[in-house]
């Protein structure tokens, strides 16, 4: 069953990403190629076979000591360096209700 | 007589510096005007960084001078995949949403090659995160082939494949989730590994598909990717990779070893694939003769599930894609909409506008692919089949050594040729199924096409955590095919740009 | 709208709890080795890996996968040897990965329970039923959502042949619910499974800038600090089989008495180290069929636990009484007014998007890990209790409120040592009242208050000999704490040890007996209450160190 544009702008809603133009009708088509490309897959579906969803063998277990080392520590003016927006200490938001406080 | 930086590989670089016969300011120097006269042309860097670059240099050169012991690669100049952060650089992965973000640790690869004495010249040009495979998705400027300018370095790590190829350094770093190290080296006519999965850290890699990332070197020659493998794994994991592994392996120790005896494993499938240009399996074909010659013995295995590797790498890598590119929403760093009056509206069109199309398709399909209903119908069927494919991949090495294939079905192609993304992503089936597998592979350049006289290549890929392997037939390969040539390793800079700047003073 | 305890005579209140757990005794965070503390100045406790940098991958701390699995072994939970993280995807800013990491079907621990033990007023609000098959249905399908799995996750096995989570939830049969046994004095006991336990971390804390009481209602701006962010969290399920505000609030103050003497966490719900959120829904008494449930947010207190599920139950039955729909959507408590308000309609389920984290390894627990972990358990409240009560031979209640906290339960024990009987309950009487009184008004706990264990043996000895009464007890009490002196000795200089020689007393009845005539012939003709005026002269006259019993005693002797 292909996607709608109406699928679609759900799922660009939920990945925030927000589709302008001609990009619904754009992305729409490209999903439908995208998803009948991947059709051999679905045969693979098959009972016996565990999924692997680590390929790194037996690796198992990995886990560090509690301690607390520092080295990666990041300086106030460091961490907030790259936000676009801070206040005081504080990485900064915009209102998320939004004015209206509609959702 | 001149001597110029790209005539020397990275193994003679440190040898020189070591001997006094040149200092690491003197390489550096030199390796920072061999891009500043080839870049207009190439285009291989987003960013050059010559205050790292010398002052790394003159720690080389200060440690040389107090008589100390200099580690392997001391003063060798990368460059590095605009992936990977550097405090002092920005890491921008060619993206407008990363276009002023400034590194603020340093990734364990990088700082791995900088403890083995390497000199940081540059960030290296990309496809945007490392979607796709031309580096023609970069935000910023596309790279150009240092074969043929108008045509692409393949991608996605095709700055780091073109600055090797263009002479501008001996090694660099690149990524390869799907094949983007190995097939722009072949494009460009150098050699490219990536590593079994874990072998080397990728803490500090900005992620595109967790589980078929992997970090590996660029070089000219074989020994040189040899030894960038052992300063990317000599210190064993990384506690800050918890998907790291000990490679406890010297990976120049038994480089020139004999293959004779060996078992060169050939898929015959792979060599009938459509697609596949007559000038490639050509190469291939001449390169399986070449070890056969060299005593090895050549078996026919076959991967029966290999005609799911697309499919299931197109719902594995775009849904960790979708997952590890939900972090850029323009709050803690990254490109923000400015007067947004609420957050969503702030999040959405800051990925709107700082994302490239590649980039949103990708993360479009990976959330598609992991919601309710449709993740449980292609998500356990991929992991399946990547079961399968691994177990494939393990059969056929009980029956052979190393398996001997195409690294790309064609050579460089003009930048725009191919502009449809699906079928873009079909160029991928020689490359993809080794990541899904999680073993490793090389590209081996094998001179120029009889057709396009552009490089071709062959990849030799070999059995988890067997790299060494894999790297000793791929010295086999150059050894038999252009040492006999030219009486050394070919060092393959593209001809237009050999010998352009860069002179040692 | 009606009481509960007449709300709860016609509707069977359904209740499941979540309860996050903050594991503030690690050093560390759960997937860095940033410091896990509350009180840093914001944004100060962050590196790569908890602001979500680009390039940053997580590795677990051991000391949080000991936690839980011992979280889980005194829950009577079955540890899961295979188990994996998985990704949960939602944009808010408090992630930095707009993700969170957590577990998927199968948690570290799965299907546990504990047995409350329900006394007094609250053990007649428990309505009598039986559960029947559809009932069960309709019940693991509520603890599939709880955990905010897909139906389809939920019903699929798919984390490989160790996992049981799905196994169990599909084997969810009335075998599996087991009814409250009652007492003869109408006291019960009830299992309450759990679900699951799992592990995570933590979100960030969000200030809410503009708006009502830094609600985000009206906010102009939200301002984040990530050090919270990340910080190792343990997630515990119940299933729906709690039916009384009282028994959410006992199963609470029984986890929390369980984690506390594991030492993993301070627990402290006050600063929110311990958080719960309440899944209620109503239905006719006798009704198998699940009503609609809301989510009840802000129970941040043992207080709010109830009178949050107390209000939310009265109200829903008001709303169901008048014809009405429940709608399912989240509830704030709101103490201060009394009432739960809607925070959130739910419309449709989430979709998070679960998947396995492929930068974390899968685990696969060794029995010698788990071993060790258990061998790490501490004796456990109710086996203290249990010790308590035998080996001291002090009131059960006592023992329980005892042996909750360790660092009391230590003090017991260490004042009580050689002690059983009456001594032993006078010590545990004067750490229950006197103790716990003081500790209210100072600053520190227990161990470093100033008061040792050899001081509260020394006076528990003296009252047991009725060396003192029980109002000298709290003098002396007050005067050790202040002095740090012997209570013995601080009797003995204030010549307060009681007379308890009925030969030295009988004079001094008979002479209050002599100056109170009056008062002496209003007894004999019938007036009870002139006794005390009796006793409180001879004690005077005593100057306080008579023994009041015995005054008693003997005045009513003499009287007669």
């Amino acid at each position: 069953m292909a996607l709608t544009e109406t699928d679609v702008r759900g799922i660009a809603d939920y990945a925030r990403i927000a589709l302008e133009g001609d990009e619904l009708a754009e992305m729409t088509s490209y999903l439908n190629d995208a998803v009948d490309m991947l059709a051999p897959v679905l045969d693979y579906d098959l009972p016996d076979v565990e999924p692997t969803f680590h390929p790194i063998g037996d690796l198992a277990n990995v886990m560090r000591e509690d301690e607390e080392l520092g080295q990666r520590d990041l300086p106030l003016e460091v961490a907030l360096e790259n936000a676009g927006s801070t206040r005081d200490r504080y990485f900064r938001v915009p209102s998320i209700l939004g004015e209206a406080g509609d959702r | 007589m001149a001597q110029y930086i790209d005539t020397l590989s990275a193994a003679r670089i440190a040898a020189g510096i070591k001997a006094g016969e040149f200092s690491a300011r003197e390489v550096a120097q030199a390796s920072l005007d061999a891009i500043a006269a080839r870049e207009d042309a190439v285009q291989a860097f987003l960013q050059v960084c010559p205050e790292l670059a010398l002052a790394a240099a003159d720690r080389v050169d200060a440690a040389r001078a107090a008589g100390g012991e200099l580690p392997p690669l001391a003063g060798v100049p990368f460059a590095i995949k605009d992936n990977m952060n550097l405090v002092g650089t920005r890491t921008t992965c060619a993206s407008r949403m990363l276009e002023n973000y400034e590194s603020v640790y340093t990734a364990t690869c990088v700082q791995r090659m900088l403890d083995a004495g390497c000199v940081p010249v540059g960030k290296a040009n990309m496809d945007e995160f490392a979607f796709g495979s031309t580096t023609d998705s970069s935000a910023f400027h596309p790279t150009h082939n240092p074969w043929d300018t108008e045509r692409v370095p393949g991608g996605s790590s095709g700055g780091s494949a073109a600055a090797v190829a263009a002479g501008e350094v001996p090694l660099a770093l690149g990524s390869d989730t799907g094949g983007s190290i190995r097939q722009p080296a072949a494009l460009c006519g150098v050699v490219g590994m990536k590593p079994t999965y874990g072998a080397v850290s990728r803490y500090g890699v900005v992620a595109f598909g967790s589980s078929l990332d992997q970090v590996g070197p660029f070089g000219r020659t074989v020994e040189d990717v040899a030894l960038a493998m052992n300063a990317l794994t000599g210190a064993g994991k990384d506690p800050y990779d918890g998907t790291s592994q000990d490679c406890p392996v010297d990976f120049c120790e038994h480089l020139n070893d004999p293959i004779e005896g060996r078992r060169v494993g050939i898929i015959p499938a792979f060599m009938e694939a459509e697609g596949l240009t007559p000038e490639m399996r050509a190469a291939v074909e001449a390169a399986a003769r070449e070890l056969e010659n060299q005593g090895a013995e050549l078996v026919e295995v076959d991967l029966p599930h290999l005609d799911a590797a697309i499919a299931a790498y197109y719902v594995i890598g775009p849904a960790e894609a979708f997952s590890n590119l939900a972090r850029f929403d323009g709050i803690r760093y990254g490109y923000q909409e400015p007067d947004c009056a609420n957050l969503d509206a702030q999040s959405s069109l800051s990925r709107a506008h700082g994302f490239g199309p590649e980039a949103k398709r990708r993360q479009m399909l990976g959330a598609y692919l992991l919601s309710s209903g449709v993740y449980d119908k292609y998500y356990y069927a991929a992991q399946k089949a990547r079961t399968l494919i691994t177990a494939d991949y393990a059969s056929a090495y009980e029956r052979c050594d190393v398996i001997l294939m195409p690294s790309s079905p064609r050579t460089a192609w003009r930048h725009g040729e191919i502009s449809d993304p699906t079928q873009m992503y079909l160029a991928d089936l020689y490359t993809i199924s080794i990541n899904i597998a999680g073993n490793g592979g090389v590209s081996v350049p094998l001179g120029l096409g009889a057709d396009s006289g552009l490089p071709v290549a062959s990849q030799l890929v070999g059995p988890a955590f067997k790299d060494r392997t894999m790297l000793m037939f791929a010295r086999a390969l150059e050894r038999g095919l252009t040492d006999a040539a030219t009486g050394a390793p070919a060092l393959s800079v593209a001809p237009a740009f050999a010998g352009k700047g860069g002179e040692l003073a | 709208m009606k009481e509960l305890s007449e709300v709860l005579k016609d509707w069977e209140a359904v209740i499941g709890l979540e309860i996050h757990t903050e594991l503030t005794t690690l050093e560390t965070k759960m997937f860095c080795n940033c410091k896990n503390t509350h009180d840093a100045k914001p944004n100060a406790n962050v590196c790569p890996v908890c602001l979500g940098l680009p390039g940053a991958l997580p590795v677990p701390n051991k000391r949080a996968i000991e936690s839980i699995v011992k979280a889980g072994l005194a829950t009577n939970c079955e540890v899961q040897k295979h188990s994996m993280f998985y990704r949960k995807h939602y944009f808010y800013p408090d992630m930095a990965k707009n993700f969170q990491t957590t577990q998927g079907p199968v948690a570290f621990c799965m299907h546990g329970h504990l047995d409350l033990e329900v006394t007094g007023r609250g053990a007649a609000e428990r309505p009598e039923c039986a559960f029947g098959a559809a009932e069960a249905q309709s019940l693991a399908s509520a603890s599939a959502n709880a955990v905010g799995l897909s139906t389809a996750m939920a019903t699929q096995m798919r984390e490989g042949s160790h996992g049981g989570a799905l196994a169990g939830m599909s084997g969810y049969n009335t075998a599996n619910l087991a009814l409250p046994e009652r007492h003869e004095d109408g006291s019960y006991t009830v299992p309450i499974r759990i679900l699951r336990i799992h592990m995570e971390e933590d979100a960030a804390k969000m200030v809410h800038v503009g708006g009502e009481e830094g609600r985000i209602a009206a906010a102009s701006e939200s301002l984040i600090d990530y050090n919270r962010c990340g910080t190792p969290l343990i997630e515990l399920v119940t299933e729906p089989d709690l039916r009384t505000p009282e028994e959410a609030r006992l199963f609470m103050e029984k986890l929390r008495r369980i984690f506390l003497t594991l030492g993993i966490s301070d627990c402290s719900m006050e600063h929110g180290s311990m958080r719960c959120d309440g899944n209620v829904s109503l239905r006719r008494r006798g009704e198998t069929k699940l009503g609609t449930k809301t989510e009840l947010k802000n129970l941040n207190s043992f207080k709010a636990l109830h009178d949050g599920l107390a209000y939310e139950i009265c109200r829903q039955a008001e709303v169901l009484e008048e014809g009405g729909i429940i709608y399912q959507e989240t509830r704030h408590w709101e103490p201060g007014r009394k009432r739960t308000v809607v925070m959130r309609v739910k419309e449709t389920a989430d979709d998070y998007r679960l998947f396995p984290d492929p930068d974390l390894a899968p685990f696969d627990l060794s029995d010698e890990f788990i071993a060790h972990c258990a061998a790490e358990i501490p004796e456990l409240p109710d086996a203290k209790r249990d010790r308590y009560e035998t080996a001291f031979g002090i009131k059960r209640a006592d023992a329980e409120q005892i042996a909750g906290d360790p660092e009391t339960a230590a003090f017991f024990e260490a004042s009580a040592e050689g002690l059983s009987g009456k001594p032993a309950q006078a010590v545990a009487n004067l750490i229950v009242n006197e103790l716990a009184a003081y500790l209210k008004g100072v600053e520190g706990g227990i161990t470093d208050c100033g008061i040792a264990p050899a001081q509260v043996a020394s006076l528990a000895k003296l009252l047991a000999e009725d060396a003192i009464s029980s109002n000298q007890a709290h003098e002396v009490f007050g005067l050790m704490a202040e002095s740090g002196e012997d209570p013995e000795k601080i009797v003995d200089e204030r010549g307060m040890r009681q007379v308890s020689d009925a030969g030295a007393l009988q004079p001094i009845v008979d002479e209050v007996l002599e100056r109170c005539a009056d008062q002496a012939q209003q007894y004999r003709d019938g007036n009870q209450k002139v006794l005390g005026f009796l006793v409180g002269q001879c004690m005077k006259e005593s100057r306080g160190q008579g023994n009041p019993k015995l005054f008693n005693e003997l005045l009513r002797a003499s009287l007669s």
